[in-house]
């Protein structure tokens, strides 16, 4: 039996059940959230748990909205959010490049394998001291944490995915007598664009924790600087007003990444 | 050797690793004619793949020459094709690197696909097409530059048993049709006997050439190659001397 629209009637129910189970999952998604914060506000107003201590939805809305009229809401965003993007840029940009370095020379590579291995493994707020030494107080010390905390995941990924080059696609391009440069643009960055992709995901949530740390070791605003503050004073409306903005920016950065992954991934897998 | 286009004289060949060394070939003398198709047959890890790259050119003998009269391509197990790149432009692949991608070299290029059945395929990416028709794609690809020798290094081995033996009949057809020399490294006996003009066996490492036989059927399709008298005394011949 077809229909109209040249589909069968088993197909089109399949479409339909399918349609339903997306609808069904989204509803239970934003049905969980609606439950979880209606909980917290009650237990906060019924006085199951102390407001003082956990907040609620509430409390936190009235905070941003008291941030917002006092015209800092943004002021603390922009901050954060220029931070957090600029070292983002850099570490993926800069990692990249020495991991091309690295890549092109074998002897580079070997000479500098213990020394990033020894970085990587180095917790970089342990670099905090310092960086204010160097740097001073302001966003440039943010910045440079940011910055290092992303590079070093970015290189050892990118050069993982360089070497992870297919033998026989290397062999191939060779015994065409292609150059390295050719090889380079033709094969290795081409095909190390799904590993590009998945860097950006984990550098997106590096370079987070990299401008929030360095907003806790030194910073006059940004969202980290709220978070620290609020805790500080006590101010849990503010610390978890804070958290909530951290967490919506984080997902939209991410989001941003999923859409440049739709856009460049589209036949790059056999 | 008349007309010879690919000739090894007395050539040699150690590999290095840290345990130690390997002599893969040694005294290993032959000559390919021009427009022949000879097959190379070898007990397993007697260095077939060596062999081939001494061919090409991507390594160079310890001992003896390999004389090469023309260009080469190179075909490989899998097709190799870029998934990223759509039919037409991996078989421009090769006119990319070697800096021949004129509008009148791309024209032939896909001419020859057209000509081989890819004329529908050329917009379409590897991932859109079978097993058989990829290998057929890789195959034109091979043939882009116009080579004059081509290497096959077990081109069918990654293909499934029905899909090889339409593919090893397409390759052959475009290799005679085009009047190409090539040769053909295989583990596979009956390939080797449905499809070469001459056969050489290799010895276990360090390879050499044991025996050489023309093939008499004076057919060139392997398929019905395959259903004639001699293919299975030749088979069995070869058999026991790649086991002897």
């Amino acid at each position: 039996m077809k229909n109209n629209n040249g589909f069968s009637e088993e197909h089109l129910l399949y479409l339909k059940r399918r349609k339903r189970r997306v609808a069904l999952v989204w509803t239970l998604r934003v049905g969980l959230l609606a439950l979880l914060l209606g909980l917290w506000e009650l237990s906060a107003d019924l006085g199951w748990a102390d407001p003082f201590l956990v907040s609620s939805p509430s409390r936190i809305a009235a905070t941003l909205a008291a941030l917002y009229s006092e015209g800092t809401l943004f002021y603390h965003i922009g901050t954060t959010l220029w931070e957090t993007a600029l070292g983002f840029v850099l570490s993926v940009v800069l990692g990249y490049g020495i991991a091309l370095i690295l890549w092109w020379s074998e002897t580079v590579r070997r000479v500098l394998e213990p020394y990033l291995v020894v970085l990587n493994a180095l917790p970089k707020i342990a670099l905090g001291p310092l960086i204010i030494i160097w740097f001073g107080t302001g966003s440039k010390a943010i910045l440079f944490m940011t910055v290092i905390v992303g590079l070093i995941v970015a290189i050892l990924h990118m050069l993982t995915a360089f070497c992870a080059t297919d033998k026989n696609k290397l062999l191939l391009l060779r015994s065409l007598g292609a150059s390295k440069l050719q090889i380079l643009f033709k094969l290795v960055v081409p095909s190390s664009l799904a590993a590009f992709i998945s860097m950006l995901k984990v550098n997106v949530g590096m370079a987070w924790i990299g401008s929030i740390m360095g907003e806790y070791i030194v910073s006059k605003a940004g969202l980290g600087y709220l978070i620290v503050y609020g805790g500080q004073v006590f101010k849990l409306d503010l610390l978890m007003a804070a958290t909530v903005i951290l967490a919506a920016l984080a997902a939209g950065m991410y989001f941003l990444v999923m859409l440049l992954e739709k856009l460049l991934v589209k036949n790059n897998e056999d | 050797m008349k007309n010879e286009i690919l000739g090894f004289e007395d050539v040699a060949y150690t590999y290095h690793t840290r345990r130690g060394e390997t002599v893969a070939a040694e005294g290993l003398t032959f000559s390919v004619r021009e427009g022949e198709f000879v097959a190379v047959i070898g007990p397993s890890g007697c260095g077939k793949t060596t062999l081939l790259s001494l061919a090409a050119g991507l390594i160079e003998p310890s001992g003896g020459r390999v004389v090469r009269r023309g260009t080469c391509g190179y075909m490989l197990q899998k097709d190799e094709l870029f998934p990223w790149r759509t039919i037409e432009k991996n078989i421009a692949l090769p006119l990319e690197i070697k800096r021949q991608n004129t509008p009148k070299n791309r024209e032939r290029a896909r001419g020859l696909a057209e000509k081989y059945g890819l004329g529908d395929f050329l917009q379409s990416y590897p991932s859109q097409l079978s097993g058989g028709m990829r290998q057929r794609a890789a195959l034109i690809r091979t043939l882009a530059t116009d080579p004059d020798i081509l290497l096959l290094d077990e081109p069918f081995s990654a293909l499934d048993y029905q899909t090889r033996l339409n593919v090893c009949g397409d390759v052959s057809a475009i290799i005679r049709s085009e009047g190409k020399t090539a040769l053909l490294i295989t583990h596979d006996i009956s390939e080797a006997v449905s499809l070469a003009d001459r056969i050489l066996v290799l010895s276990a490492r360090p390879a050499r050439v044991t025996h050489t036989h023309t093939m008499d059927f004076g057919e060139k399709n392997p398929l019905k190659r395959r259903e004639m008298q001699q293919f299975s005394a030749w088979f069995e011949l070869l058999w026991r001397e790649l086991n002897g």
